[in-house]
């Protein structure tokens, strides 16, 4: 966990109001997949820094890509970076994904901006004998290549839109579960709108599927690194509340409460 | 090298600098980034004789220059502080300042009689204006500041108390006087300001609880006008907070009267921004040949 000054490299569109970033970093890091920064948009008006999942770090270069969606306007703010300005971020946090040496069939649910942290594992695995089945929902066509031009990947990829103008007309979820009986996951990841994955949870608690699964959850943040108790969530069943920055994101989904 | 140390009613701080309640937890976070060894002292989060989950979320949000927040003191109580937090702060050589949250007097009473002896100040939180009961509602009128203040005092034979004013009142300087009645050793203002952010599109306010504080640099001109008229009108020690960003308006608020400072929303925006306070003051200091911060304080020409 570092309060670095990194230079922005790259800073553009990649589907309508999504933008990746590429930021060099004057030193190197220790990055896992799912874990995310806290980056200044840079016009020191916003107070607040914006957190961001690290969709890829490469060590060689210490270039971190992360890609954001345009909501408001600390985020249009940061999309106006140009290469060469300097933001300031702390990186790396939260525990990130993690995956045990016997998970060998892992299966990929995403929703939109959601996307971003399961590329992350993507990426973090790319070299393994890992078996991926990604399933990717967008609100229309035009969003779906914020998946598929990082992709290089998966063994299989299904994807649904809001609208029905790319793919089956539905959303990740449903990909899922049509497709559980040929994915037989070892474990299930997945990160996107908070109904999607009550969604999740809901199809694997009707289906009685006991597949571990985890879930990286997305809360407005103060400091990032869980000291002030902003972005909290309440423990499943317990009067208890979890760090989303600092516990999370990534939780097992029936520890929390979506 | 400038000497930065200060006295705030007895407890020497190394420096002016202390963290404030709410943004910086217990310091163990902040730890894990730079050594907060560096810092004079840390306000802890709000404590309460039992834990609190808080407020719904989402707990934040933002204006131009300002942040809000409500999250409605969630704490895991003064217990758990006492076995799992305090000898950690401790071990830092910083002025460990126990901020404490009532709902009853009776509760700011009990609180304090635990961290009696325990830590090196207390700071009573008065001026809470995300709770419902209690907190805020003592902070109001200039009886009830005296009235809890009295109550907490008489339960502290060892520990120092001081006393954290809210903005929202019809005059600051009235209940800080009525804190010093009450027996206050010090004084720390300003708590945030209530304020409200909405979205438009949605129609919905930003925080669950519809208002919050309001804290950031956009709040330093209210909150140095106010530490300004306090440092005149009381005669124990003032911390100064509110907008604090850079070594430059810790030392306005210095020069406005104050004793020491905190720093809050700032950690937020630069997790290095209280160590950076420190070294910057310093040069400050060097660089217009005073030798000592002491030489600052109240020092403002009016």
């Amino acid at each position: 966990m570092k309060e670095l000054l990194a230079e922005v490299l790259h800073n553009e569109q990649i589907a309508p109001g999504i933008f990746a970033i590429s930021l060099k970093l004057p030193e190197d890091v220790r990055v896992g997949c799912g874990q995310f920064l806290n980056l200044s948009v840079g016009d020191g008006g916003h107070l607040l820094r914006r957190p961001f999942a690290i969709m890829g770090y490469d060590k060689g270069s210490r270039v971190a890509v992360c890609c954001y969606q345009v909501k408001g306007e600390g985020t249009h703010i940061l999309s106006r970076a140009k290469a060469g300005d300097a933001l300031s971020c702390v990186l790396p946090l939260g525990n990130g994904f993690s995956l045990r040496e016997e998970d060998k069939r892992v299966a990929l649910v995403g929703g939109g901006v959601g996307v971003f942290p399961l590329l992350s594992v993507l990426r973090a695995f790319h070299e393994s004998d890992k078996h991926f089945r990604s399933y990717m929902g967008f609100r229309s066509g035009e969003y779906a290549d914020m998946f598929e031009r990082y992709d290089r990947r998966s063994d299989y990829y299904a994807c649904a839109t809001d609208d029905g103008s790319l793919g089956a007309k539905g959303n990740a979820v449903q990909l899922f579960f049509g497709d559980f009986e040929s994915a037989k996951p070892d474990v299930i990841l997945s990160c996107g709108p908070t109904p999607m994955l009550r969604a999740l949870k809901a199809g694997l608690a009707e289906r009685g599927v006991h597949v571990p699964c985890y879930v990286s959850l997305e809360e407005r943040m103060g400091c990032g690194i869980g000291a002030c108790l902003v972005c909290v969530c309440k423990k499943s069943g317990r009067e208890e509340n979890v760090r989303v920055c600092k516990d999370g994101p990534v939780f097992e989904i029936g520890e929390v409460e979506l | 090298m400038a000497d930065l140390k200060v006295d705030l009613c007895g407890v020497r701080l190394k420096n002016p600098v202390i963290a404030a309640s709410g943004t910086f937890g217990f310091g163990k976070e902040f730890d894990e980034i730079y050594d907060i060894g560096v810092l004079g002292g840390v306000s802890t989060k709000g404590l309460t004789l039992e834990p609190r989950l808080g407020n719904p979320t989402p707990r934040i949000a933002e204006g131009r220059g300002v942040i809000l927040n409500a999250v409605g003191l969630q704490n895991p109580g003064v217990e758990a502080f006492l076995r799992d937090d305090l000898a950690f702060l401790k071990s830092k050589n910083i002025a460990v300042i126990a901020n404490v949250a009532g709902k009853t007097l009776e509760d700011y009473a009990r609180i304090c009689e635990r961290l009696d002896g325990k830590v090196d100040m207390i700071e009573l939180n008065i001026s809470c204006p995300n709770v419902k009961c209690g907190g805020m509602a003592f902070g109001i009128r200039p009886e009830s500041v005296e009235e809890v203040t009295r109550a907490a005092k008489a339960s502290l034979r060892r520990t120092p108390l001081m006393v954290k004013l809210s903005p929202n009142v019809e005059s600051i300087a009235v209940n800080a006087l009525a804190a010093e009645r009450g027996g206050a050793d010090a004084v720390s203002l300003i708590n945030t300001l209530t304020g409200m952010a909405v979205d438009l599109e949605r129609r919905r306010p930003l925080l669950a609880n519809v208002t919050g504080g309001v804290s950031g640099a956009g709040i330093k001109p209210i909150a140095l006008r106010m530490v300004w008229e306090v440092c005149r009108a009381v005669s124990v020690p003032v911390v100064g907070m509110g907008g604090i960003a850079c070594a430059e308006d810790a030392l306005e608020f210095i020069l406005a009267g104050a004793a020491a400072v905190q720093v809050g929303t700032a950690n937020f925006t630069d997790t290095l921004a209280m160590p950076k306070i420190v070294s910057g003051m310093n040069e400050w200091l060097d660089g217009h040949g005073i030798r000592d911060v002491n030489e600052l304080r109240a020092a403002l020409i009016v």
